[in-house]
């Protein structure tokens, strides 16, 4: 019999400016404190896992750390490594192959590369961008990695009619939970003009329709149901997740107007046994404005083209009291963006069902959805957690 | 409004056992790409398999050059030599006429208010070093 599986700790690193500590530091950081909030030990991990470095990098980190894993993961699919992560742990544990496993991320990405991830800086070596297939036919137009997201968004308003201004409205809500977060990057309030007027990067997208970039760090722990009762905190049930990729390169992508995520969502709230309207709070991988938007369509919150609407309809769905308050910690948007997002989604949603948000709880909290959107809306990983086991 | 001048040694790509054939058609003026004789599809870029439908079928065709923009973007901020100094330009996915077949291309002769999407264009040819050629695309 399957085992039902929880998350019991989670913990923030520094952020979102930390010239001192590196990407090790962060890590290292995070998972301290994930242990702490668990109320666990280092030698209680049995399992670990990490993406965003090179090889063997949870191997290091597990050295690094001082413990000596029998599971190990490193999925590498971009900013939704980390629900590919949790979705294995939580096989993983519900099948016996590991008790208590942790997933760490950190990464100094402002302090060590400053603000040009998605305008052609890439990290890489003397400014370029290494160049397998099928970046070979792409970097040399210029294409940033704005620009790829851009593309996507172009479209979804050529097909549907989107306005910029619904675009826009999602990043002045997420400002508005940023606003109550004193960890934000950014808390002062924004109006959709004042996106509209910030310099265009890559059309239709603004300097305010993209993420900021910061550094920092995560790392959550999951363990049985079972194991969970003699720990700190309420544990927080994972109830389903799914993943899938449909391109690697913008120009593979088919239908740029939908991703994975329709095929992620579904299979995950049904394992949930939740629909839409269940969800309580959304956790979403807020690279861009429109990442946002095309995900609440392909994940039903919304119908295909409709996504503009549902998001600034009612004075704005996102915020508290809307329809699906999103990002409640003020997201990539304008909280924290270290170079990847994805785990940070399921530390707030975790505080969020654990009733922790202060400011910015959604009253009666029971369902949240974590959902990451890696590489060029390449590959989506889709996590529902819940105050419940799924009955 | 052209891209002239030298291309910097690092956005010059290396042909492979795979795709020399498109990079020696681009230096002679020819977009050429994958036709698979099982399923009638297109595909760009090279690859031993049909992406449709996963045969081994594929013989090289001279597309006709002529393609529709499915998307573009006009990047104005890229911090990278020399487009740092290029901005704004327009980048577009380009549909082919030949089924199946979709190019990212750069389209320096094309303004940035004059993109669309659905615009008719057409395959450009820039020599980047003795053995590439970019293959652009401009206003049909």
């Amino acid at each position: 019999m399957q085992r039902n599986v929880c998350v019991v700790g989670v913990g923030l690193a520094d952020g979102p400016v930390t010239p001192n500590l590196t990407s090790t530091m962060l890590e290292a950081q995070g998972f301290k404190r994930a242990l702490d909030d668990a109320g666990i030990n280092k030698n209680d991990i049995d399992g670990l896992a990490s993406a965003g470095y090179g090889g063997m990098h949870e191997v290091m980190l597990a050295e690094y750390l001082g413990i000596r894993p029998r599971w190990m993961e490193s999925t590498s699919v971009g900013g939704s490594s980390f629900e590919f992560h949790t979705m294995h742990a939580y096989r993983a544990i519900q099948n016996g192959d590991a008790e208590m496993i942790a997933i760490v991320y950190g990464n100094n990405q402002l302090s060590a590369f400053g603000r040009t991830l998605g305008t052609g800086g890439g990290g890489g070596r003397g400014g370029g961008m290494q160049m397998p297939l099928p970046m070979a036919y792409e970097f040399p137009t210029g294409l940033t990695l704005v620009g790829a997201y851009a593309m996507a968004a172009q479209r979804h308003m050529h097909e549907f009619g989107t306005k910029p201004e619904q675009l826009a409205s999602i990043a002045v809500q997420t400002r508005e939970h940023a606003s109550r977060n004193p960890n934000a990057m950014y808390r002062d309030l924004i109006t959709v003009d004042d996106v509209l007027e910030s310099n265009l990067v890559a059309d239709p997208l603004h300097k305010l329709d993209c993420c900021v970039i910061s550094d920092g760090g995560c790392a959550i722990v999951l363990t049985s149901e079972e194991r969970a009762r003699d720990l700190a905190h309420r544990p927080v049930y994972v109830r389903g997740a799914a993943g899938g990729s449909t391109h690697h390169s913008i120009n593979a992508m088919a239908d740029m107007t939908r991703t994975a995520a329709a095929l992620s969502g579904p299979k995950a709230f049904a394992e949930a046994g939740i629909t839409p309207a269940d969800v309580d709070m959304f956790a979403m991988y807020d690279s861009f404005s429109y990442t946002v938007l095309v995900v609440l369509e392909d994940l039903g919150f919304a119908p295909k083209g409709e996504g503009g609407a549902f998001v600034a309809d009612n004075g704005g769905n996102l915020r508290l009291g809307g329809a699906l308050p999103t990002n409640t910690d003020g997201g990539g948007l304008s909280c924290t963006h270290p170079g990847m997002r994805g785990l940070f989604l399921i530390c707030e949603a975790t505080r969020q069902l654990r009733g922790e948000a202060g400011d910015s709880q959604v009253a009666g909290a029971e369902i949240a959805v974590a959902h990451g959107s890696g590489g060029w809306l390449s590959t989506q990983g889709t996590v529902v957690l819940g105050t419940e086991a799924r009955s | 409004m052209s891209w002239k001048g030298e291309t910097p040694k690092y956005l010059v790509p290396r042909p492979t056992l795979e795709d020399r054939e498109f990079w020696d058609g681009a230096r002679r003026g020819e977009l050429r790409i994958q036709h698979c004789t099982t399923c009638g599809q297109h595909q760009h870029y090279a690859r031993m398999l049909c992406s449709h439908c996963g045969a081994e079928t594929l013989e090289w065709v001279t597309a006709s050059g002529n393609g529709t923009i499915y998307s573009y973007t006009v990047i104005r901020k890229n911090g990278v030599p020399p487009f740092n100094e290029r901005v704004p330009f327009v980048v577009a996915s380009v549909d082919l006429d030949e089924s199946g077949a979709r190019v990212i291309a750069a389209m320096p002769d094309c303004a940035p208010d004059q993109a669309q999407i659905g615009m008719r264009v057409k395959a450009t040819f820039r020599p980047a070093s003795d053995e590439v050629a970019f293959v652009d695309f401009a206003p049909a």
